[in-house]
């Protein structure tokens, strides 16, 4: 079977799917229109989304089309490690949650740089906001490659053609109409993809003959034996602890700098609502990572026990070519409808995050007497821009999709991060220590990936560097360091102190945190500023020395 | 001094449980294991399913916990006197 053309022999079932899914988003948009007026309700919904919806949106807004095409190819690709390396990428809300989103959301932050303005100054917020932008367009990015990916399936016509034209429709639907009802369309699209995902998956196993095929997600046992007779390597670690390691730094605290995952924190009704949503977030991301790692642990069993040949050009299709393998077309165009809307929910994520960081944080921070009217319709080119700039580049994609979103995962780790969280729980963190770690740390994670000087990485591993684990791991210790120490040390040059802002960012640090007082001890410690600044050495130290991959 | 001791300790305490509980593969590949549970690797589905249900276990006491301390905090507030509320105590 190498070498087949892997599509729907019957096309038109797979665009009627498909249109009819955009119909129920359009109408979701139409009925939950409260008409933007404000920029508040631009971005945040108002700020008061129930805890289930936007739990469900938390997740398909993280669920990208990566759940449907890359994962399961890298899993195909690495196997056990990569299923490893996703598990943790579950802690992103309730980290984000307890660590800073209930204090900027009591702030009434529209976006993480928001926070950054005010508490390091537009300067700073300015370079927060550019490196936000960088990171929003790679994850729309591997969005665009997923969405030209699906249709090439479904249709049979070229990447490129599949790309712009389809690129194009939806960029076009999210900026003129998806707006409005984002979130409750997030919360639907999110409930698409669990059964389009979890229930062609289970009539997958059933056809191969697995016994727990009623709840793929953890019943797949009995074909472990199997597996582990045709493929004695699949669940080997592979890598050292130290690779293991390296996942920390670049994926869970890179998950801590998504702008527009730290968003939908901010919709909450209140602090209370945003906890149990954070809950809610948990329970069904888990469902679907798990489903995810075992339509993954299927397409490996089935090329390597059922003579299902997939060549690598092929990997990103595996939960497709297994479903036109095993199901009806009509499930595969279900499928298909699954993956676009997971594609979209997280498309109008970064696309939203993109408007608010140029309208909101960039040009309202040095025009701020610019109208609303004006700002909005900032907003919404911002928003087109930001696809076009994304499908640009999607036009020469890098080999596996995951790559390029996870490689933005340890660029919002190095570059913000270190900033919303050090500046929230640190009185002393200034716009010196901001801008050095920001500056610093993001030209040294882009100066060691393997996208600009292929000859200066970490490992030589491709996919290691190429996520961005080895430069991640040296990147965000030192970027944790250069804000701590720089702003230390600024704050005893009284030549400086005249550029600080040190009561009022006092001030805020206590407001955000919930009191009415300020105290000197709050928020203060050395000691924990210092901790901090030797573990981060360590682990740099760490990361520069031989990696034996 | 109390509600902000609390909240800094749940903070520091709640930010390591999440990030053990999500990394337990890194745990195994310094303590590796041949055994099995429900028929799989214990190395392969016990970091499977605390990353699922360990991780929302913690979202509900973490959920708990961050409530009772945003209303000591506010108790705090309220037990402030007059005179320094709001203050520019430094």
């Amino acid at each position: 079977m190498d070498g087949q053309n892997w599509q729907l022999s019957n096309p038109i079932l797979g665009l009627v799917v498909i249109a009819l899914t955009f119909l129920l988003f359009y109408i979701v948009g139409y009925i939950s229109n409260r008409k933007s007026v404000s920029a508040k309700e631009l971005y945040v919904g108002g700020a008061n989304v129930g805890a289930i919806t936007n739990g469900l949106a938390m997740a398909a807004t993280y669920m990208s089309l990566a759940t449907f095409l890359g994962i399961t190819a890298l899993i195909l690709q690495l196997q056990v490690p990569f299923i490893m390396l996703w598990i943790q990428l579950i802690l992103a809300i309730p980290l984000i949650t307890i660590i800073y989103g209930t204090s900027l959301r009591r702030m009434g932050a529209f976006s993480p740089t928001h926070f950054i303005r005010d508490r390091y100054g537009v300067a700073a917020s300015i370079i927060a906001a550019l490196f936000m932008i960088l990171v929003s367009i790679m994850y729309a990015l591997g969005q665009m490659i997923g969405i030209a990916i699906t249709f090439e399936t479904l249709l049979g016509i070229p990447y490129v053609t599949g790309l712009i034209v389809f690129g194009l429709i939806i960029v076009g639907y999210i900026t003129i109409g998806g707006m409005a009802g984002a979130t409750n369309n997030a919360a639907i699209q999110m409930i698409i993809i669990a059964l389009m995902f979890i229930l062609p998956l289970a009539a997958i196993m059933k056809a191969i003959g697995a016994e727990g095929w009623y709840f793929p997600p953890l019943l797949y046992s009995d074909m472990v034996p199997a597996m582990l007779e045709s493929l004695p390597t699949f669940f080997d670690y592979q890598f050292s602890p130290k690779w293991y390691f390296s996942i920390i730094p670049a994926l869970t605290i890179g998950a801590l700098g998504l702008p527009h995952l730290a968003m939908r924190v901010y919709t909450a009704s209140s602090l209370k609502s945003a906890r149990s949503a954070m809950t809610w977030f948990a329970f069904i991301l888990g469902l679907v990572f798990s489903a995810t790692y075992a339509m993954g642990f299927v397409g490996v069993y089935a090329t390597a026990t059922q003579g299902v040949t997939i060549s690598s050009g092929d990997a990103d299709k595996l939960t497709i070519i297994l479903n036109l393998v095993y199901n009806p077309e009509w499930v595969t165009a279900l499928v298909i409808a699954g993956a676009i809307s997971a594609g979209l929910s997280t498309l109008s994520g970064n696309l939203l995050a993109i408007g608010a960081l140029i309208s909101q944080d960039i040009i309202a921070t040095l025009k701020p007497d610019i109208s609303q009217k004006l700002s909005l319709r900032i907003g919404f080119i911002a928003i087109f821009m930001g696809g076009l700039a994304s499908i640009l580049l999607a036009l020469e994609p890098p080999a596996f999709l995951v790559v390029s979103i996870l490689w933005a995962f340890g660029l919002a780790g190095v570059t913000n991060a270190p900033l919303i969280i050090v500046g929230v729980w640190w009185k002393e963190a200034n716009k010196y220590g901001a801008m050095a770690a920001s500056v610093v740390g993001g030209i040294v994670y882009i100066i060691v990936s393997p996208f600009v000087f292929p000859s200066i990485v970490l490992t030589g591993h491709a996919v290691t560097d190429g996520m961005g684990l080895s430069g991640a791991m040296l990147a965000v210790p030192i970027s944790f360091i250069l804000l701590i120490v720089v702003s230390y040390v600024t704050n005893r040059i009284p030549g400086l102190a005249g550029n600080l802002t040190k009561q009022s960012d006092i001030e805020l640090i206590e407001r955000i945190h919930g009191w009415k007082d300020i105290k000197p001890y709050r928020y203060n410690s050395t000691l924990g500023a210092g901790i901090t600044v030797l573990v981060s050495l360590a682990i740099a130290i760490w990361a520069l020395m031989p990696w034996g991959i | 001094m109390k509600a902000y001791k609390k909240e800094v300790q749940f903070t520091i305490w709640m930010t390591l449980a999440f990030i053990v509980v999500g990394n337990v593969g890194f745990i195994f590949s310094i303590f590796p294991t041949d055994a099995m549970l429900f028929g799989f690797p214990v190395m392969y589905i016990v970091p499977i399913l605390m990353g699922w249900f360990g991780v929302f276990f913690l979202t509900l006491i973490a959920g708990k916990i961050g409530n009772k301390i945003d209303d000591e905090i506010d108790l705090e507030n309220d037990s402030l006197g007059e005179t320094d509320e709001v203050g520019r105590v430094e």
